[in-house]
This record gives structure tokens, C-alpha cells and sequence, in this order.
């Protein structure tokens, strides 16, 4: 199915229980994704305390489209277009850093990190049409932040951060306040990987890892300590664990592991207490958010398992951000967040977890990108083009707010992350 | 034993030959029971901060077993098939400090798998414990070039 597809395809490919390949696999598909997703919705830029100082940056991506996000003089944070007013080369080259000014090197334009246009060389050659405040960097149409992750929309127009967010939002909440002060430390610096695969096949499957990381699973039972089996006790993704599955709507989906770790939670309590000043972190949470809200976050263990529509995963300790390259090819970026007002043990254990299993060289992600990389290679089959996701439709149930919700192992994830994407590459 | 620059090539050449060959058992066998095996990432060197900045591998013994113990697994499917690899380690300086055999050499490692060839290089500084008539790995650290880009797939050994 190579043809350009006309708006009521796209609904056809997406069915209830099942997707067509060419969702995965045709360029043309992928193009109108950035151009109706990425080129329009709300995407997560970062965290703001990446940035902890005036001056720092990062420059980035939101689709195709260089961005650059930096905290200004002023100690606010703004994403701007990275592209220089005059001729338009990308400004920053530089992944991140800090800077007062930035400078294109073509010609010597000079902008304040603020956004304003400071300098010009040779001003007599402009007229005095020429007005330097109409040439500051081109901020992005609309940005919006919760919680200190910032958002932002090429498009003018359209829901507001909180309308897109709805529901979901309270789990970013989840991430931020296992933190005792409901704040982050995002310097750790980042992991960045890459797969030849199609963007969507990233996180949020409860039913992968007894295959997928039984090497993982297998060591986990070895061992108990100092890894990710610190958090999950007994099987986690077992139909019988008690955990679930969530399609909160607009495509934001949650791995919810709360019941099967309230279950083991003084196991998990006793694995805090080992690390050293570990009792200090448990009675921080309690005295900042009660005894009750303080063991449901400690349980929680600040992983929400959210998938934030379309580019934004809360999972483990991580802000990971998804990056498509082309309809085969994705970058994903994993920034371990530190929690502020916890014992340095803490935050030692989350980067340990973390590298135990994710990253390029962690014994999970790499697993997860060789069978993402089978899955291209196996949809490129496509005598039979559909993609069967109807496990758990069987048992799925409605909350009263209209959430979905299934087992963990069942595909409500996939079905509602595929369900908001049909609407929105359907919206001319 | 004598700490001779023979002695010290030897044995970095007899464990890259470990690592190529993925002879992950013997491998872990030189190391010492109580161990750090490092590659920082971002393009840190030696001197960032493991507890504060996230790092490709920071491994103790119990980390390091759990990796060579996932890598014999026939479930370990991002070395199924394996990577084949050949290393050439070279530039070698060291010194001995109360004991302990530093060194610093580079490697170039050609890796080849599933029809892909990369291209990886870096820096290795191992502390080395003299013991019998050979050495055991107290520290390893790597520097690798690509610390700061994407990477597909680093669950070979380094």
C-alpha cells in the first residue's frame, strides 16, 4: 500500500482489534505523521531542570523542525525555533550547553538567549525599514509547561495543554513526587539509542518481557538486589499480578504496576532501608505527604510507566523522548531524573536500576531494539498486511471517566495509543 | 612476577582475545572479587561523577556477573546472533602505584553483525593487581568515542 492515502484510509487501517502494516512501514504514512502529529500536537521538549542555570540549552528536535530550548537570562525557559532570522541556519550546533548569546557564524547575527536580536554587522547596510526587534528568534507557536516539563505545538491553534493532557496528567504528578519536595534533578545526562524500526512499536507492551527479557527476567530471579528487581517482586506482568493496563484518551496510555508493588510494598520498603540514610527518604515522604499518599508513592517508586502522547514515556526513573528519524529509524533519548531532598543513596540506586536495564549497553533496551528491528523486517511480509492487537478486548471495562482499562498483559496500550492516532492523522 | 611491559601487553592482548572470541566466562574469571567496570557516557572522562551522572555501564561484581550471565542466555536477543569482532589494542603507557599496574591504551574494534558493520574506538584504563603469574582486573574504564551519540546496540563486550 504505497499510494498517498486520502484522510478516510486512515481510519480503515486502524480497526478495532487490529492495524494495518502500512502503518508501520510506508514512508507516506510517516510523512503525513509529521506533518498531522508531530508538526502539530503538543510535544514534550524536556524538563526544565535540565536546565538549572541562565544560559543553558539544548537543542533538539520537534518532528523534523530544530528547536532550541533555553533558559534566558531572565530564568525563563523558552523554545525557539533554531534557525537563524537572516538566512536561516540552524544556530546552535551543539547538543547542549550554555550560552549568553547565540551566534550564527555565517554572517554574525547576535541573538540574546531571551530571544532578542542583539547585534547586526554592517547595520548601515539596512534602511531604516529595518527594525531589529522584528528579527528576534522565532518562538515556537505555542508552549506550555506542568510540572516543569515543558510542551510545545507548531501549530497556533488547537486544545490547550490541559485539555491534551486530561487524565494523564496526575501521573506526571506520580514521576515528580517521588521527590519528598515534588522536585527533579535532570543533569545526569542522557542516554540516547537508536533502532531501525518505526517509532510507535516504543514502550508501554505488558506483554513482551516474558519473551522479550526472559534473559533479564531470568537473572531477576538469580538475584534479588541492586537491580530492577528491587521494584518488581514475583512476576509483575503475570495476568494474576493485579496490574494493569490504562487508555486514559488522546493516545496517553499507563503500564500500571501500583497494585502488584502496594502488594510487595514493605519488601520494596525493606530494599530502601539497605541503602544507606534509606530510612530517611521513607520518613521525608511521609512527613511531606502523609503516611497514606506517602507509601502509595513510595510504591509507585516515581515510575508512573506513562506513555504521554505522542513523544513522552515516564518510565523507571526516566523522561524518555521519542525521536522518529523516518518510517524505519528512531532515536530515543532516556534522561534519568535525580530526586531533590532524598539521601545521595537514593539517587545512586535510581541511576544503577536505570543502567542495569535500559541504555544501549542495559540488558533490556538493546533486547527491545533487535525485536523491533525483526518486527520491520517481518511487516515488510505483507500477503497478510494486518497487525493483530485484540488481546484483553475480551475483558476490557470502562472507568466512569471513561478510561479503559485491561489486564497487563492485554493490548488496551497499543489499542489506545493506534485509536488517537487515527483520529488525529484523520483531522484535515 | 615482574611487571614488564611484555607481562602487561599479554595480558591485555590475551583478554581482548576473551572479548572477540566472547569467551564471556573466562572473561569474568580475571576479574577481581571486588571490581568496578565503567564506560561513562555523554563523553565524560574518568572524572565524572557515577553517583550524579548516568553512565553506558558502572558495573560492581554483581552487576558484572548479571552481564555475562544474561549473555550466555540463548534469550539474549540483541547477541543472537553474536557480534563478530576484532580488536587491536595498542598505545600502551603505565605505571605502578602502591601496587597496582595502571595502564592506558586505545582500541579500535571492527564489529560486525546481522549484515552491519561499526566502526568502535576508544580508551581503556585498567588497574591491574598483580597475582600469580598474571594479573587480576581491579577497575576498568572506557572511554569510548561514541559516548555522547545514538547507539544501537552495545551489549557486546568492551
Amino acid at each position: 500500500m504505497n499510494a498517498p492515502h486520502s484522510l478516510s484510509d486512515y481510519a480503515h487501517l486502524v480497526q478495532p482489534d487490529r492495524v494495518h502494516s502500512a502503518v508501520y512501514t510506508d514512508p507516506a504514512v510517516f510523512e503525513q505523521e509529521m506533518a498531522r502529529i508531530f508538526h502539530r500536537s503538543w510535544l514534550c521538549v524536556g524538563h526544565e531542570a535540565e536546565l538549572p542555570n541562565p544560559g543553558d540549552f539544548r537543542a533538539t528536535t520537534l518532528g523534523r523542525q530544530p528547536v532550541i530550548m533555553v533558559r534566558g537570562e531572565d530564568g525563563q525557559v523558552r523554545v525557539f525555533m533554531n534557525r537563524c532570522r537572516h538566512r536561516g541556519m540552524a544556530l546552535c550546533e551543539a547538543e547542549t550547553g550554555n550560552a549568553r548569546f547565540f551566534t550564527c557564524w555565517y554572517h554574525g547575527w547576535v541573538y540574546r538567549n531571551t530571544g532578542p536580536l542583539q547585534d547586526v554587522p554592517g547595520p548601515a547596510g539596512y534602511g531604516p525599514d529595518f527594525h531589529k526587534e522584528d528579527f528576534g528568534l522565532t518562538p515556537v507557536p505555542r508552549q506550555a509547561s506542568y510540572r516543569g516539563f515543558v510542551f510545545a505545538s507548531l501549530a497556533p491553534t488547537g486544545p490547550t495543554l490541559a485539555q491534551h493532557l486530561g487524565p494523564a496528567a496526575k501521573y506526571l504528578d506520580i514521576y515528580m513526587d517521588a521527590s519528598p519536595v515534588g522536585e527533579i534533578d535532570v543533569t545526569a545526562g542522557v542516554h540516547r539509542t537508536h533502532y531501525r524500526g518505526n517509532w510507535k512499536f516504543v514502550g508501554m507492551d505488558g506483554y513482551h518481557p516474558h519473551y522479550t527479557h526472559r534473559s533479564v527476567m531470568d537473572a531477576w530471579k538469580r538475584r534479588s538486589g541492586g537491580n530492577m528487581a528491587d521494584t518488581h517482586h514475583g512476576d509483575p506482568f503475570a495476568d494474576e499480578s493485579g496490574n494493569l493496563t490504562r487508555d486514559l484518551g488522546n493516545g496517553h496510555v499507563l503500564m500500571d504496576f501500583l497494585p502488584g508493588r502496594s502488594a510487595h510494598l514493605e519488601r520494596y520498603l525493606g530494599s530502601i532501608r539497605k541503602q544507606p540514610r534509606g530510612e530517611d527518604y521513607i520518613q521525608a515522604m511521609h512527613a511531606a505527604y502523609g503516611e497514606q499518599r506517602g507509601n502509595e508513592l513510595l510504591a509507585w517508586a516515581g515510575d508512573p510507566h506513562a506513555g504521554i502522547y505522542p513523544n513522552l514515556q515516564l518510565i523507571g526513573v526516566q523522561i524518555r523522548l521519542v525521536r522518529p528519524v523516518s518510517v524505519d529509524e528512531t532515536e530515543v533519548l532516556m534522561f534519568p531524573g535525580l530526586l531533590k531532598g532524598v539521601p545521595d543513596s537514593i539517587n545512586s540506586l535510581r541511576l544503577r536500576q536505570h543502567e542495569s536495564f535500559y541504555g544501549p549497553a542495559g540488558a533490556g533496551s538493546p533486547d527491545d531494539a533487535e525485536l523491533f528491528e525483526r518486527n520491520q523486517t517481518g511487516l515488510q511480509a505483507a500477503v497478510e498486511p494486518w497487525v493483530y492487537l485484540g488481546r484483553g478486548l475480551n475483558r476490557e471495562r470502562t472507568e466512569p471517566d471513561g478510561t479503559r482499562v485491561g489486564l497487563i498483559g492485554d493490548e488496551t496500550t497499543q489499542r489506545g495509543q493506534l485509536r488517537a492516532w487515527a483520529k488525529l492523522m484523520s483531522e484535515a | 612476577m615482574a611487571i614488564t611491559r611484555d607481562a602487561v601487553e599479554a595480558f591485555l592482548f590475551h583478554e581482548a582475545d576473551l572479548l572477540d572470541d566472547m569467551q564471556v566466562e573466562a572473561w569474568l574469571a580475571l576479574w577481581a572479587p571486588e571490581c568496578c567496570y565503567w564506560v561513562p557516557c555523554n563523553g565524560r572522562d574518568d572524572s565524572a561523577d557515577a553517583q550524579r551522572q548516568v553512565s553506558i555501564i558502572y558495573d560492581n561484581r554483581a552487576g558484572l556477573e548479571d552481564r555475562v550471565y544474561r549473555l550466555m542466555s540463548s534469550a539474549a536477543h540483541s547477541q543472537r546472533p553474536r557480534s563478530r569482532m576484532r580488536r587491536v589494542v595498542g598505545n600502551l603507557r603505565f605505571e605502578v602505584r602502591e601496587g597496582e599496574v595502571h595502564t592506558r591504551s586505545n582500541f579500535l574494534l571492527a564489529e560486525l553483525r546481522r549484515g552491519r558493520q561499526e566502526i568502535w574506538s576508544g580508551v581503556s584504563q585498567h588497574r591491574l593487581l598483580p597475582a600469580g603469574d598474571g594479573f587480576q582486573i581491579r577497575a576498568k574504564t572506557v572511554l569510548l568515542t561514541q559516548s555522547d551519540e545514538a547507539i544501537d546496540n552495545l551489549t557486546f563486550l568492551l
